[in-house]
């Protein structure tokens, strides 16, 4: 669902070529929720994300015209995501460690599955926190958004086989993590 | 017997991300190993998971608030691919500038505030030959002279591009007048 009464609007902001932009708030309408929970992922922290996203789609307007619009937005989009948040993460330098994760409560017996859904999405969420930079986003982009090995390859640069490393590496070490924490229950 | 060897293995498989002259190897692995086997389904169960994440609804205030702030900065002044090539148009400017003040002077004195615009040339018919001959007035002479050489003023030259944001000041001292 679109945020009602919120939209770029030509006269406010003119450009060279008006039509350009009504092309832009229509990429940044059919984007910005998947922008923004790609970065909720890779940063785990909303205000993080909510910047990452900000910084993702100003990009996308300065270099809008230079985009190959047939090859499609998603990819350089994917991309830039990736970038930003690295480049956010890496300034905060701040992992989300075993201890910091609170103990899961148990749950109502009438609400019993959801919450216990609720809890393992949680569990799994500071996990990929605990991941490597790499790692991460290569899982995010693999488990959690369903693209292919090919796609992230091409997404993150990188050789399909360095990113099915990847991918085993970070399903291994969020198994251990989910383990660890279900144990001390 | 040691499973760490399959578990690269086991996880790519997990997923679906094994290729396929491996899958054999790993089927058969799991055929014959318990604790594979969890493995493998404890992997399963936590792509599950990961692929819900993807179907968690976002808040609709957050996304508002992106679009709020991707609009307040696209609306700040010079943010645009325009203002990006600012630099460009100024060095254009102070390049054209300093082409104007080094292009051999005439005679006629500047006026305090020259406004360098967008330069107009009126052709003018060449006039009819005529003999000067050069008078020297004495008076003449003497005010040239009399004053010791005085610095005019300032020569300030304003220099405005097609962009309107884009306006630049040049201030020459001038020589002193007389010499």
């Amino acid at each position: 669902m679109e945020p009602e009464g919120i939209a770029l609007r030509m006269t406010a902001y003119p450009r060279e070529n008006s039509g350009e932009l009504a092309d832009f708030e229509r990429i940044m309408s059919q984007c910005e929720r998947r922008v923004l929970r790609v970065a909720l992922r890779l940063l785990n922290n909303p205000q993080d994300a909510q910047d990452a996203a900000q910084e993702v789609f100003l990009r996308l307007y300065k270099h809008f015209g230079n985009l190959d619009e047939t090859r499609g937005y998603e990819p350089w989009l994917y991309r830039v995501t990736v970038n930003v948040c690295r480049d956010i993460s890496r300034g905060r330098r701040r992992s989300v460690g075993l201890a910091e994760v609170p103990d899961p409560v148990a749950p109502q017996p009438d609400a019993y599955h959801d919450a216990e859904r609720a809890q393992q999405r949680e569990i799994v969420r500071r996990g990929l926190g605990c991941l490597g930079e790499k790692e991460r986003a290569a899982l995010v982009l693999r488990d959690v958004e369903g693209l292919s090995t090919r796609e992230v390859a091409g997404i993150l640069g990188s050789s399909e086989n360095t990113v099915r490393s990847q991918i085993s590496t970070a399903r291994l070490k969020l198994r251990d993590f989910t383990g660890r924490l279900l144990r001390r229950r | 017997m040691s499973c760490s060897k399959f578990e690269t293995d086991i996880a790519l498989y997990a997923g679906g991300d094994l290729p396929a002259g491996r899958i054999a190897r790993i089927e058969w692995h799991l055929a014959e190993c318990a604790d594979c086997r969890v493995l493998a389904e404890e992997l399963r169960a936590g792509q599950a998971v990961l692929g819900e994440l993807r179907d968690e609804p976002l808040e609709d205030a957050m996304v508002a608030q992106v679009r709020r702030r991707v609009i307040a900065e696209l609306g700040r002044a010079g943010f645009s691919r325009r203002g990006a090539l600012a630099p460009l148009l100024a060095l254009a400017a102070a390049l054209l500038l300093a082409t104007v003040l080094m292009w051999p002077r005439h005679s006629a004195k500047p006026t305090a505030v020259a406004h360098v615009e967008t330069p107009h040339v009126t052709p003018v018919a060449p006039a009819a030959r005529t003999n000067i001959v050069p008078v020297r007035h004495r008076a003449a002479r003497q005010r040239r002279r009399a004053p010791a050489a005085q610095p005019g003023p300032p020569l300030l030259v304003q220099f405005v591009t097609d962009d309107p944001n884009i306006v630049v000041y040049w201030l020459i001292n001038q020589k002193p007048q007389g010499d």
